[in-house]
């Protein structure tokens, strides 16, 4: 497993169990960031409640994020006032009416198994249609003041979602391209190296002639780029690092496009420690594999051990050289 | 910010049962498989720990970036259903065997992604509470935490031993009056059975037993049964297993005495035999057998083991007795008044009710016998004999786990990550009991 | 729970050709058994029956004395009779009349007693005393193996249950069935004591 894959498992299983045969529920589970999930049946054993709380819910709905929940989950998004206490959406799935053939219901369990993913999308939907408007004005612009001073850069506004504890995503659109800010923290010595690593080598890969496609990367440690660095309280230290993705208009051209770019950035962050994660039980297992051969030689310098021969006497009896 | 739900994990021989702590079921159970792309020859045979004949992990060959220095085979592989779904073109291998982990890379690999693709947690942010089978050696205590803490960077970790988590499971039993952590565990699942005394959160390591009479002989047995009787005929013979298994999930109980039930289905025929209708696998054709004696001759093995086996011969109730009879005297009374049940192959209708009439008939037959020794002077006043079903029985070990974990109490006996850093691997070798105060 | 003795060892009134009891049976053939003196009250022959289900699982079994060596050696007949009913190849299982029939013929044919060399558990069994108990016991055994060849039939061959419209027994019995009971017939391979009287 290269990617880390954007539906949630759980949701996905519970719910192709449930839609065959409705039986109780009460499980509660989480996903990355922060995300916590309640799946419920309340009232009767055909009604699922499943709700979810995510830290940075109140950023998420500044961008447009409940708006965008309910166009996709239209008629099962529960109203703010009916949304389960301690959590921030609901969704209620109701086993009556839900398709029966299976094709529609696969569709239908793959999108709400796609809930955090759709919620996190939000924000970033948001900037491409920023963008998408910024690049028709600046074209306007362009065409209007031809041969004027130097084009003023149009800039959106400057999203920020938190969504871990200190870690955040910082997205701004632009006229040609948006701008994805992670910034993120190593926990441990270790990590920080291998993440340094790692992280270069999403630079280095670029170099490469078969993935010139793909945006730009840049990563830089301890100093925030230049774009986030007007903001206040950000933590610049030895463990914290900043990866700035540059999204140009092919990466979004098409919904399709956008919505794998958007499902493949949103978990950039936990796809990078699950890979540091990863490269460590690599090297472990290159260390234990290099103990077992060193054991090897060590073995092999072992002095044999001389048995003492059994030496009988004339008459039958054994005695050991002492 | 509210902490998160602890990741319970139970990574049995058999089946990895997992999911968040507060939960009643876990969330995952599957097979303790893992598929690899490495050649099988090179990897498979190894008996021992980090195997002599292992092929050496892929290195770097020629200077470049990273990606092309190596491949990336060390992520190219499946775990539980996946791994033997692809066990055409993959090699599968058990990290696990006799519930003690053996092949360490793979175990770490086997976590990556119970934690990151089915779980789908950040580590750094959970409490993690594991199990390991009674006897575990301490330097696998230690090698699993250091895998914890600098591989997964968790928060924090609690190795729990299975039977005292079967223990805390029973709590769930009406039938349980006091919450505690002294009884006989009896854990079923495919492969052995393990009769465990622990006193007070403590297992008894002297005296456990094991019996190698578990699932999957009942299913072999059932298997046989059918064949006697000329009912495999109509089974294909890739679904023979299946069947028999289907049969020893759906249909079969304990009974109390063998020759009346043969009696019952004399008598009553049609109440008692039934029908079984299976579909080919592969070509979906239909067809059907009948089931009669395999209903309750099936787990019967485990009360007369000679039906079956012809090298181990003493049945399940005589082994509880002598785990008993030979923990420490102070105990035993507590002992016979808790034996728990836990794991699959003790979910049979009456198991539990068979298995208290014999024990309790071998423990009487004793008292009487030492009544009469005694020339009527002494009398007993009787010993309590109570073997505890409950409804959480299957997934016992990993519910204990979850009912642990959920508590206040554990991030107080678990080791976290500060004190890993203070203390080093050899920290887990120190054991807190906890649950036996409440 | 071991496997399952005989009801007849505490009886010690019993005689005992050997150390094989010589039990009443409740039989219409002729011969030197004696008659039991309660036909209602299942005899050995009856008990074998019943527990040959259930002992022929077994491979060990403890003998408490010489009511069990009889119910021993009429489980081993069963056997015996099973697999001479057993189809083969070519000769399929024999209706109820041809059952009937064989079963006479084998329980009359000419069989080993204790001590004798074909005799499989000669180290369990002392031989009759004397000639004139060895003809006793001998034509004893015959009467006994006629009679539950007899009974081992009715059982094998049980009148089917009528079965109405809906699928469901009527309680109605009807004709025995033609081929001997698969549910008897699975136990033909099982080996009481991993003996059988055959070779």
């Amino acid at each position: 497993m290269i990617l880390l894959e954007s539906h949630n498992v759980i949701v996905h299983d519970v719910l192709t169990d449930r839609f065959e045969k409705p039986s109780r529920a009460d499980i509660q589970f989480v996903d990355y960031d922060n995300v916590r999930f309640h799946l419920s049946t309340p009232d009767s054993k055909t009604v699922l409640l499943l709700s979810m709380g995510i830290q940075c819910w109140p950023d998420l709905v500044k961008y447009g994020a409940r708006d965008h929940l309910e166009k996709t989950f239209e008629g099962l998004l529960l109203s703010q006032g009916e949304t389960e206490p301690e959590y921030d959406v609901s969704l209620r799935i109701d086993l009556e009416q839900i398709p029966q053939d299976p094709e529609s219901r696969n569709a239908l369990i793959d999108k709400i198994a796609h809930f955090k993913s759709t919620a996190m999308s939000a924000p970033f939907i948001s900037a491409f249609e920023e963008q998408a408007s910024l690049q028709a004005n600046y074209k306007d612009a362009a065409g209007a003041q031809q041969m004027d001073v130097q084009p003023q850069e149009a800039k959106g506004d400057l999203k920020v979602v938190k969504y871990r504890e200190e870690e955040a995503i910082f997205i701004q659109a632009s006229h040609d391209r948006v701008t994805i800010i992670f910034s993120t923290v190593f926990k441990d010595e270790t990590d920080r190296v291998y993440g340094r690593v790692f992280l270069q080598e999403f630079v280095d890969a670029r170099k490469l002639g078969s993935l010139q496609n793909a945006p730009q990367v840049r990563y830089s440690n301890r100093e925030p780029p230049l774009e986030i660095r007007h903001l206040p309280g950000l933590k610049n230290g030895e463990d914290w690092g900043y990866v700035t993705f540059v999204l140009f208009p092919r990466h979004f051209a098409n919904p399709a496009q956008a919505l794998a770019t958007i499902n493949r950035i949103q978990l950039f962050r936990d796809y990078l420690h699950y890979h540091i994660k990863c490269s460590k039980a690599y090297m472990h297992s290159r260390m234990r594999y290099r103990v077992a051969e060193f054991l090897k030689i060590l073995n092999r310098a072992k002095p044999e051990v001389a048995v003492p021969q059994e030496k009988k006497t004339a008459s039958g009896r054994t005695f050991r050289r002492q | 910010m509210s902490r998160q739900a602890p990741l319970v994990i139970d990574n049995g021989t058999g089946y990895t049962k997992m999911g968040f702590a507060g939960n009643s079921e876990p969330s995952f159970v599957f097979p303790t498989v893992i598929a690899t792309h490495q050649s099988a020859s090179s990897t498979s045979s190894s008996t021992g720990g980090s195997g002599s004949a292992r092929a050496p992990p892929p290195v770097a060959s020629k200077p470049g970036h990273l990606a092309s220095k190596r491949g990336i085979e060390d992520l190219d592989f499946f775990i539980g259903d996946e791994a033997v779904a692809n066990s055409k073109t993959y090699s599968l291998h058990y990290p696990i065997r006799h519930g003690q982990i053996e092949n360490w890379d793979h175990m770490e690999r086997f976590w990556e992604q119970c934690i990151f693709k089915y779980l789908r947690a950040e580590p750094e942010d959970h409490y993690v509470l594991l199990t390991e089978p009674p006897l575990n050696p301490p330097e696998n205590r230690e090698n699993t935490a250091e895998i914890m803490f600098e591989s997964f960077n968790v928060q924090g970790l609690y190795i729990a031993v299975q039977a005292v988590l079967a223990l805390a499971a029973s709590w769930t039993s009406s039938k349980v009056s006091e919450r505690t952590l002294t009884g006989v565990v009896i854990d079923s699942g495919d492969g052995v059975t393990h009769t465990i005394p622990v006193a007070e959160g403590y297992v008894i390591g002297s005296s456990i037993k094991a019996i190698p009479i578990a699932g999957r002989d009942i299913t072999y047995f059932v298997q046989q049964l059918l064949r006697d009787r000329g009912e495999s005929g109509a089974i294909p013979p890739e679904d023979q297993l299946k069947v028999a298994e289907k049969i020893k999930e759906d249909y079969t109980y304990v009974c109390q005495d063998i020759v009346k039930e043969f009696k019952k289905y004399d008598s009553d025929p049609y109440k008692y035999f039934a029908r079984f209708s299976g579909e080919h696998s592969v070509t979906g054709r239909k067809y059907d057998l009948d089931i009669g004696y395999e209903r309750f001759l099936a787990p019967e093995i485990f009360f007369n083991p000679e039906i079956y086996s012809s090298d181990f011969l003493t049945p399940l109730p005589e082994v509880v007795d002598n785990v008993i009879q030979t923990s420490p005297i102070d105990v035993r009374r507590g002992l016979y008044k808790n034996i728990v049940l836990s794991g699959g192959s003790t979910m049979f209708k009456d198991f539990g009710r068979r298995l208290q009439r014999d024990v309790k008939a071998i423990v009487d037959g004793r008292i009487a016998g030492s009544e009469v020794k005694s020339g009527g002077h002494m009398k007993s006043s009787g010993l309590e004999v109570n073997v505890i079903s409950h409804k959480r029985q299957r997934y016992a070990v990993w519910y204990g786990g979850s009912l642990m974990a959920s508590t206040p109490e554990f991030y107080n006996v678990s080791h976290s990550r500060v004190d890993y850093e203070e203390y080093g691997p050899s920290l887990v070798r120190r054991f807190s009991v906890f649950g036996s105060a409440t | 729970m071991p496997a399952y003795h005989s009801v007849f060892n505490e009886d010690a009134s019993v005689r005992q050709i050997g150390n094989m009891a010589v039990l009443p049976i409740n039989t219409k053939i002729r011969g030197p058994a004696p008659i039991a003196s309660d036909p209602s009250e299942p005899d050995i022959i009856e008990e074998s029956l019943d527990l040959f289900r259930a002992n022929c699982l077994f491979r060990n079994f403890e003998i408490k004395g010489p009511a069990d060596r009889l119910m021993i050696y009429l489980i081993l007949f069963i056997s015996e009779c099973l697999t001479k009913l057993s189809p083969t190849a070519g000769r399929p299982s024999p209706s109820y009349q041809e059952a009937s029939k064989q079963l006479s013929t084998l329980a009359v044919d000419n069989f080993a007693l204790p001590g004798d060399a074909g005799f499989p558990l000669n180290s369990l069994y002392h031989p009759p005393a004397s000639r004139a108990d060895a003809d006793a016991l001998r034509s004893y055994l015959t009467q006994t193996r006629s009679e539950l060849a007899q009974r081992l039939c009715d059982r094998l061959y049980p009148p089917e249950h009528q079965l109405g419209a809906d699928g469901q027994p009527t309680g109605q019995m009807g004709p025995r069935a033609t081929k001997p009971s698969k549910w008897w017939m699975s136990f033909q391979k099982r080996r009481f004591m991993g003996r059988s009287l055959g070779a």
